[in-house]
């Protein structure tokens, strides 16, 4: 004969489950091992006072941005200013291609008055400026 | 327009916020003595809801340092208090890991000089494991009962859910642990 089998109440699974809970946190309590306050409140002050550092500097960067943007839009126009008073010019150019042509046939002919070349020649311009404001930014911050 | 002059009183502030204090939500002193209060009981709750004491290590300084840069107006020590967990429990949240070592592992005998000292330590590491079966808000919400002593409002808050459903909740995850340990319950 087979004793029937008692199942545990609300009550019993709530005191079963406390206890085993209870025990845990009491070992989670002996095994903690937290920084000192000291510790935790030094490396607090520390990384908030980053943070704001951060925060200042932001709008510096932005100034920066800005210079470097109206830089870069001044020398724009000036050379397109440059490049639209020279555009009468254009002959003495035409001549030195001339002379390099005649002189070393087996060269390709360069049209030195083409627009694109005229394009390429403004762009390298503008890399070489605004390389030099960015190094110029970089050495500065550093 | 920004001028030079403008460049130069940024530069000054960002300076002047590298040296001085910095604008926290506690002095130094309160903040110590609600640290010795709460960071054992904390690190306990992170460790088991994580299962993992390395993660439990990590995020006990970004608990408070977020508490520390919260611009809540709290209302008393308790608020702090479930603040501080409800801080914790986002971030285990967020830093789910694939293993947690902690509920795999067994429970080091050799300190302990107790003759039932094996079968505690056997019961623990079944408690550990059955922990490890439940799902984080399920432990979440049976350490924060039973190991805390939190009320049911209390624990809504800090896991951001409604007092109502909490009763509810705490039943199933009780049923679900003393599943999981059937041969003590049975017992």
């Amino acid at each position: 004969m087979t004793t029937p089998r008692v199942q545990p109440t609300d009550a019993d699974i709530e005191a079963i489950v406390a206890d085993a809970i209870a025990r845990e946190a009491a070992c989670a309590g002996s095994e903690a091992q937290p920084p000192s306050s000291a510790i935790v409140w030094w490396r607090a002050q520390m990384r908030a006072r980053q943070e704001a550092t951060r925060l200042a500097e932001k709008p510096i960067t932005i100034v920066h941005a800005l210079s470097i943007a109206a830089g870069v839009g001044l020398m724009l126009s000036v050379i397109g200013y440059v490049v639209a008073g020279m555009k009468g010019s254009w002959g003495w150019l035409s001549k030195i291609a001339e002379t390099a042509t005649s002189a070393f046939p087996s060269v390709p002919t360069l049209s030195l008055t083409s627009p694109w070349v005229a394009v390429t020649l403004t762009a390298m311009l503008v890399s070489a400026l605004i390389g030099s404001i960015a190094a110029f930014v970089i050495l500065s911050d550093e | 327009m920004t001028t030079y002059l403008d460049v130069r009183r940024l530069h000054g502030d960002a300076l002047e916020a590298e040296t001085a204090d910095v604008a926290l939500a506690m002095d130094e002193d309160a903040f110590r003595a609600f640290y010795d209060r709460t960071s054992r009981a904390l690190w306990g709750y992170l460790s088991r809801t994580s299962g993992d004491r390395q993660v439990a290590d990590d995020l006990l300084q970004e608990c408070y340092y977020r508490l520390l840069k919260s611009t809540v107006p709290f209302e008393s020590e308790a608020h702090r208090r479930n603040y501080l967990y409800r801080i914790a429990t986002n971030l285990v949240r967020d830093t789910r890991r694939g293993t947690r070592p902690l509920f795999a592992e067994g429970v080091e005998v050799a300190d302990l000089e107790a003759p039932q000292a094996h079968a505690d330590a056997a019961e623990r590491a079944d408690v550990r494991r059955a922990m490890g079966r439940l799902k984080p808000r399920e432990r979440a919400l049976l350490w924060l009962a039973y190991a805390q002593g939190s009320s049911h409002s209390e624990i809504a808050d800090v896991l951001g859910l409604k007092t109502g459903s909490i009763k509810l909740l705490l039943f199933r995850a009780r049923r679900k642990l003393a599943a999981l340990l059937a041969p003590q319950v049975n017992s």
